[in-house]
C-alpha cells in the first residue's frame, strides 16, 4: 500500500462492510501509483469490480494513474431532483396516473432503445457538449436545468474520435432510457425539512411533490470502460505497474492511453448527463399530461449529480484526479463550482434509499474538503447480493409489500424489482449519519417515496 | 461463470452454453450463423472479449447463441463460427470483466473464471 486505507463508518456498518471484499478492495486501490492521502471508502461501500462501489482515489499528475475501473462501467451514473410546484395533497388521486404515464414514456431494461435516435455528428454533439445541445438542437431541458447541474452537464476535453464504433452503436438509441438494475425514477414527497434555510435555497419546501431520476450512460459508457480496461491491461508492463486485480488497469494521467481514456470519459459523462436530461424532460411531458402544463413548466431541477467520474480537482493547494466511484461530489458553501443560488448553502447532494424507504437531500460541508476530496455518500449501498435477494422474497411478494404501503410500483421484471428489495440494503438513515458526523455533509430534507419505475 | 473443460477450445465452447442459459428465450426464432473473432495471444483476455462479442450481438441483434460450429483459437485470437437464434434474449449481461479473471491448466485441462457485470 502506498497510502492508507480509510473508511467513514460507525460500528454497526463495519460490521455490515467487512462481510464482502470491499476492504480488501480498498487496499488494493491503495497500492495504485500516485494515489495521495489515503484510499477513502464512504460508509456505503460494497464489493465492485476491482475498485469497490463507495470509493474514493485522489491520482496526481503527470504521473499519477487514472483508471477506468476507479470510475466504473456506468460512467456518471448520478442522481438528478425534479421538484414539482405542487403538494401530495393537490396531486391527491393523480399520483398513480402519474407514475404510470412516466412509466410509458421512459423506457426502461438493459439495451432498449428510446425515441431520441441520434446518429453520426448529432451524437458527436451530445459526447462534447452534453445537454446543452439537447436544448439548443432539440428544446429538451431549459437553461436552468444546465445551471442547475454539476460542471454545467459538460466535462471539458470530450474527444469523440477517441471513442469506439462499439460504443456509438450501444449509445445510439439510448438517450432518455433508464436501464436496468438500481435504476429507478421516483416520485416523492418531501416528509421533512431538516435544515430550513439550506432547503429554502434548495426551493424545497414539506408535502411538496419531487421526482428523483437514477440513471446514467447505459451501453455507451459500458463500451467506452470496458474499451479502455482493455487498452490499459495491455500496457502495464510499459509503464512498470503492478496490479493486485487486473480489473484496477491504470495507465498515468499524462500517457496517451490515460489522455484517451479522460477523453472518451468526458464523452460517456457528457452523454450520461444527456440521457437524464431526455428523462427529465419525459418527466415533464408526463407532469404535463396528467397535470397539465403549467405545472410542467414550474417543475424545477434542484440539481444534478455524478455518481461514477474522475475530475480534476484543487485539493489541499494540488491539482488532482479524483476518482468516485460511487460516491458524489459535496463541495461546501462558498464554492465557485455550485451554481451562484446555493453558493451561500453548499452543492446539493442526493441519496437514494432503497425501494420504499427514505431518500436525503444533503448538503455539502467544509469537512469534505479537509477529509475526503470534497465527497461524500451515494446511496444506501448494497449489503446483499442480487441473488440472496432473490433467494428471500419473489418479485410478486415485494410489490404486494409496497403496494400495501401506498407505494405505486411499475417495474416490468419481477426477478429485477426483487434484487432491490429493501433488505439487500444498508440501513440510509445509519449511513447519512455517518457522513453528517464526519462533517462531510448534512442533512436538509426527508424524501418518502410515493411511487417507483424501475427498469 | 466457472468453467472447467479438457481443451482450452472447450473453455470457449462452454462459456458460450452458459451464457446462452443467462441469456436465452423460447421464442425459436429464425436461425442465423455469425462469425466471431477477437485478436490477442493471452487466453484469459480472449475469453472476456469472446463474451463480449456474444453479449453484443444478443444486445445489438437479438441473437441468443445456441452452438460453436468451428472454432480455431491461435497465439493471434479466436475464430468461431456460431450458430445464433434470433429471438428476444434476455439482456441480464453487460458485458465481461476482469475482476478476478483466470484461464489456467488444471489437472487433465483447464479451468477458468470470469465474472460478469449484470
Amino acid at each position: 500500500m502506498r497510502v492508507p486505507a480509510r473508511v467513514f463508518a460507525d460500528r454497526e456498518l463495519i460490521g455490515q462492510i467487512a462481510a464482502d471484499r470491499s476492504l480488501e478492495q480498498l487496499q488494493n486501490v491503495a497500492t495504485l501509483p500516485g494515489i495521495t492521502g489515503a484510499a477513502l471508502a464512504m460508509p456505503d461501500i460494497h464489493q465492485g469490480y476491482g475498485f469497490p462501489v463507495g470509493g474514493v482515489a485522489a491520482t496526481e499528475p503527470p504521473d499519477g494513474v487514472v483508471s477506468p475501473g476507479g470510475v466504473g462501467y456506468d460512467i456518471n451514473c448520478g442522481v438528478r431532483l425534479l421538484a414539482l410546484p405542487l403538494t401530495l395533497a393537490e396531486l391527491g388521486r393523480r399520483a398513480e396516473a402519474l407514475v404510470h404515464e412516466i412509466s410509458r414514456r421512459v423506457p426502461v431494461g438493459t439495451g432498449h432503445g428510446g425515441a431520441l435516435k441520434l446518429k453520426g455528428p448529432a451524437f458527436d454533439r451530445v459526447l462534447v457538449e452534453g445537454p446543452r445541445i439537447l436544448l439548443a438542437e432539440h428544446g429538451i431541458g431549459t437553461a436552468e436545468d444546465i445551471e442547475h447541474t454539476e460542471s454545467e452537464g459538460r466535462l471539458a476535453g470530450a474527444d469523440p474520435a477517441v471513442v469506439s464504433e462499439r460504443a456509438r452503436i450501444r449509445g445510439s438509441d439510448q438517450l432518455g432510457t433508464l436501464g436496468s438494475g438500481n435504476h429507478f425514477l421516483e416520485v416523492q414527497r418531501v416528509a421533512k425539512v431538516l435544515d430550513a434555510q439550506a432547503a429554502e435555497a434548495f426551493g424545497l419546501r414539506e408535502d411538496q411533490v419531487t421526482v428523483l431520476i437514477h440513471s446514467g450512460s447505459r451501453g455507451f459508457g459500458h463500451q467506452v470502460c470496458s474499451d479502455y480496461v482493455r487498452t490499459m491491461d495491455r500496457v502495464q508492463a510499459r509503464y512498470h505497474i503492478s496490479l493486485p486485480d487486473r480489473e484496477l488497469a491504470c495507465a498515468p494521467i499524462s500517457s496517451p492511453e490515460g489522455q484517451r481514456y479522460l477523453a472518451a470519459m468526458a464523452c460517456a459523462a457528457n452523454f450520461a448527463w444527456g440521457n437524464r436530461a431526455a428523462l427529465a424532460h419525459r418527466v415533464r411531458q408526463s407532469v404535463a399530461q396528467i397535470l397539465g402544463p403549467r405545472v410542467a413548466e414550474g417543475t424545477r431541477q434542484v440539481y444534478d449529480v455524478a455518481h461514477n467520474v474522475a475530475k480534476l480537482e484543487t485539493h489541499h493547494g494540488r491539482q488532482l484526479y479524483v476518482h468516485r466511484k460511487g460516491a458524489t461530489r459535496a463541495f461546501p458553501a462558498g464554492s465557485e463550482e455550485i451554481p451562484a443560488v446555493y453558493r451561500a448553502v453548499g452543492q446539493p447532494v442526493f441519496i437514494p434509499g432503497s425501494m420504499g424507504t427514505s431518500s436525503f437531500v444533503l448538503v455539502g460541508r467544509p469537512g469534505a474538503m479537509e477529509r475526503s476530496f470534497g465527497t461524500t455518500c451515494h446511496g444506501a449501498g448494497r449489503r446483499m447480493s442480487r441473488t440472496g435477494a432473490r433467494r428471500q422474497i419473489t418479485g410478486a411478494e415485494l410489490r404486494h409489500q409496497l403496494e400495501a404501503q401506498g407505494i405505486v410500483v411499475r417495474c416490468p421484471s419481477n426477478r429485477g424489482l426483487a434484487e432491490e428489495a429493501p433488505f439487500a440494503y444498508k440501513d440510509v438513515e445509519r449511513v447519512v449519519a455517518v457522513v453528517e458526523r464526519a462533517g462531510l455533509a448534512a442533512r436538509v430534507a426527508q424524501l418518502a417515496p410515493v411511487g417507483v419505475v424501475k427498469g | 461463470m466457472e468453467i472447467v473443460a479438457r481443451t482450452e477450445e472447450g473453455v470457449f465452447a462452454d462459456a458460450l452454453h452458459a451464457l446462452a442459459e443467462l441469456l436465452a428465450d423460447d421464442a425459436g426464432g429464425e436461425l442465423v450463423w455469425r462469425e466471431v473473432a477477437v485478436r490477442g495471444e493471452e487466453r484469459a483476455a480472449l475469453l472476456v472479449g469472446w463474451l463480449d462479442e456474444l453479449v453484443f450481438l444478443a444486445e445489438t441483434e437479438n441473437l441468443v447463441p445456441e452452438e460453436v460450429g468451428r472454432l480455431e483459437l491461435s497465439d493471434h485470437g479466436v475464430v468461431a463460427t456460431v450458430r445464433c437464434r434470433r429471438g428476444s434474449p434476455r439482456h441480464l449481461v453487460k458485458g465481461a470483466t476482469y475482476h478476478r479473471l483466470a484461464f489456467e491448466r488444471s489437472g487433465q485441462g483447464f479451468r477458468a473464471t470470469v465474472v460478469l457485470d449484470v
